[in-house]
């Protein structure tokens, strides 16, 4: 699905990912768990083809494909998902309007006709329910003035109106109260399948404990440092990530 | 004219010198004028002859080149829509009554005029000179030497008269078409509402491909107590023409004038409006969108004159600069002593797409009233690169997503437009222009 082979990015001359290689199957569900500011936002910035930052090195493969040639929407067309840390607030344009052109960017694609107007009503009505998304919010502005918790569910349910081949989620357990954890965490778990994987950025088990993961790796300073199973973020959780700093001479 | 109402220093040119090559360039100008056309009006000459030719120095005219304008002026003899080859109505599905002129003459067979008790509109030359409002010292044509010209060679237009408490039943459609080589149009349109009356224009320019010529169109309104005046503007003109327009509103009170100018395409645009407020309870409004592509020039220059109390007025214009495109704005707003609890809103935001474009922006507030609120807001930018990396991170595509950035930007202009029909399309023709295949998926309304 998924293979990066010493990565290596920077933004305005700073450094940030040196040498990253991680590998994720189809079906997998990795977490990646790591200090402020070591890297990790960069890194998915970088997969979803965020053009301010360098490529310096290494390569992606997506699906077979080269991952680094191909531009932001050429990817999520590809299959690829980000979910943002911080959602984009698009004063003007209508929550609904924008899933539209996105679904139709994603058939054209495929070679298919837009969508009908009533088909995508219904995919609408049956995915936000899968997030327990307010209705009102489909028709206001993309996340204009949505709350924090709010902006995270309209992120997955637009993953789950795209169906990604991979879903890239970062940080989208913060900002959720505990019932929208849950909710959320159920509506990824729902599309968990065989063919899907899953990339969840995180700081906290919590998280981990509803979208169990296959495997956790921890990034410091833009690179892959250790890897387990989930038992590794009940360790981080407990003893912080000195111990890692200490074992690798950082 | 009241003694309140003199002009006062803030409104009134400094001391405008003239420039001896713009006066030679404008002296030739106004002789090839007088060569093609036979009854041009000496009423104006006066004030013509006192008002500088426009140039760099004349502080309104600093970001406005009209070298331009110096061109050769010929006389056409193309004056139907069906000589023209073009349609009579350029908005599909507009139910209007209809003045079509053709180079700035009158064409009756593809005009719909309105037989409408309590209205009076014919073509202005039907109407004579002595029946127009008079011009006084806030007039264009005393101010400004392009608006002079047209006092002085603009004998054609709209006569709109609506009596006391009318309101016309549909929108009235002015439709101007340039064409051929070398061509001056001047066009004056004098409409006066009588209290409570109500009517709403259209007022559409286009031109063909191949014309090159200018084209200078005075629109005065008088809008009685109580009166609503509504005017959609629509410049979508192709070819090599130079547009020059003022309008001059006289606003009594409780009266509501809008005026909503939009710029479609346009090799040379340029814009002058001015309100003057003169009784208490009027509402303004003004608001404007222009999207010059490479190689346009778009001007809009607005004068909001709050000379009484109690009066609102509302001011949104939004500029789109791509290629090597050029804009201006300017937006006067004077609140005069008397003008207490007078409420202004100016807003002027811009977003220069390409890295070539250029835009002098200026507000100019002058207030002398001190209960009132009066808020303005300038902005020059980019298209906002996190919202457009989101929405292609969603497998938009990168025209895709500025189109709909476009639209969610000049939406709360468009939605403005009164008419449904010219609203819809102005979207069509710019989505033409701007290649947004995208566009009509977007209503910002729709949902
Ligand atoms: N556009 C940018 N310009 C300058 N520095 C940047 C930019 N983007 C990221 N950085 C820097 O790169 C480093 C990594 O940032 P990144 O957002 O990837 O961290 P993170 O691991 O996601 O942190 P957090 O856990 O706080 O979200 C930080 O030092 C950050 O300041
Ligand atoms: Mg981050």
């Amino acid at each position: 699905m998924l293979k990066i082979n010493e990565l290596k990015a920077s933004v305005e001359e700073a450094s940030i990912l040196k040498g990253l290689n991680l590998t994720i199957n189809p079906g997998e569900v990795h977490a990646i768990m790591g200090p402020n500011g070591s890297g990790k936002s960069t890194l998915a910035s970088v997969l979803a083809g965020r053009e301010e930052y360098e490529i310096e090195g290494g390569s992606v493969a997506f699906d077979g494909e080269d991952l680094l040639e191909l531009d932001a929407t050429e990817r999520a067309r590809a299959g690829l998902f980000l979910a943002f840390q911080y959602p984009v607030e698009i004063p003007g344009v209508s929550n609904i309007n924008f899933m539209r052109a996105a679904v139709n960017g994603k058939r054209e694609h495929e070679g298919l006709e837009p969508i009908k107007g009533k088909d995508f009503l219904d995919m609408v009505k049956e995915k936000a329910k899968l997030v327990e998304l307010d209705g009102r919010l489909r028709n206001r502005s993309v996340n204009e003035g949505f709350s924090g918790g709010e902006k995270k569910r309209n992120e997955i349910f637009q993953m789950a109106m795209l169906e990604p081949k991979l879903a890239i989620l970062d940080e989208t357990d913060s900002g959720l109260d505990i019932d929208a954890l849950r909710i959320v965490s159920e509506g990824v778990n729902a599309m968990r399948s065989p063919e899907r994987s899953f990339l969840v950025i995180t700081h906290y088990q919590r998280l981990l404990d509803y979208i169990v993961p296959d495997f956790v790796h921890v990034l410091m300073d833009g690179r892959i440092v250790r890897s387990g199973g989930k038992e590794l973020a009940l360790e981080l959780e407990e003893k912080g990530y000195d111990w890692i700093k200490e074992e690798i001479g950082a | 004219m009241t003694d309140s109402a003199k002009p006062q220093l803030m409104d009134r040119p400094k001391t405008e010198a003239k420039h001896a090559a713009s006066e030679t360039s404008g002296a030739a100008f106004l002789a090839a004028l007088d060569g093609t056309r036979s009854a041009a009006t000496s009423a104006h000459d006066e004030a013509l002859d006192r008002l500088p030719v426009p140039h760099r120095r004349v502080e309104r005219w600093k970001y406005t080149p009209v070298a331009a304008w110096w061109k050769d002026v010929l006389s056409t003899e193309v004056h139907t829509v069906q000589a023209a080859g073009c349609a009579a109505n350029p908005v599909p599905g507009l139910d209007a009554y209809r003045l079509v002129f053709v180079n700035g003459i009158f064409d009756a067979l593809a005009s719909d005029l309105p037989v409408h008790s309590g209205v009076v509109c014919m073509p202005l030359s039907q109407k004579g000179d002595a029946a127009v409002q008079p011009v006084d010292a806030f007039s264009p044509e005393t101010t400004d030497w392009f608006a002079g010209v047209n006092g002085k060679y603009g004998q054609e237009g709209l006569y709109l008269r609506v009596a006391k408490g009318v309101t016309l039943d549909r929108p009235i459609l002015v439709h101007h078409h340039t064409t051929g080589s070398g061509v001056f149009n001047a066009l004056r349109h004098d409409i006066a509402l009588e209290a409570h009356a109500q009517v709403t224009l259209v007022h559409w320019s286009t031109a063909a491909s191949s014309a090159d010529g200018s084209v200078n169109i005075l629109t005065r309104a008088a809008v009685a107590d109580g009166a609503r005046l509504h005017i959609d503007k629509v410049q979508d003109e192709e070819g090599q023409v130079r547009h020059i327009a003022f309008e001059d509103i006289r606003q009594s009170s409780d009266s509501h004038a809008e005026v909503h100018t939009v710029t479609v395409r346009g090799q040379w645009v340029r814009n002058d409006l001015a309100f003057r407020i003169n009784g208490s309870g009027a509402h303004a409004e003004l608001n404007g969108a222009f999207l010059p592509g490479e190689g346009e020039f778009v001007d809009n220059h607005t004068t909001v004159d709050h000379r009484v109390a109690h009066c609102t007025s509302s001011e949104n214009y939004k500029g789109i600069l791509y290629g090597k495109s050029t804009g201006v704005f300017n937006g006067k707003v004077f609140v005069r002593p008397d003008a207490q609890q007078t409420n202004a809103y100016q807003q002027n935001a811009n977003i220069l797409a390409s890295d070539k474009a250029s835009i002098n922006a200026k507000p100019e507030l002058e207030i002398y009233a001190d209960d009132v609120k009066c808020s303005h807001g300038c902005t020059v930018g980019q298209f906002d690169s996190d919202a457009l990396f989101y929405a292609r991170s969603r497998g938009v595509g990168l025209e895709a997503a500025k189109a709909m950035l476009v639209h969610a930007f000049i939406g709360d202009v468009l939605k403005g437009i009164k008419v449904a029909e010219v609203r819809l399309e102005v979207e069509h023709r710019l989505a033409e222009k701007h290649g947004w295949e995208v566009w009509s998926d977007y209503p910002n309304d729709d949902a």
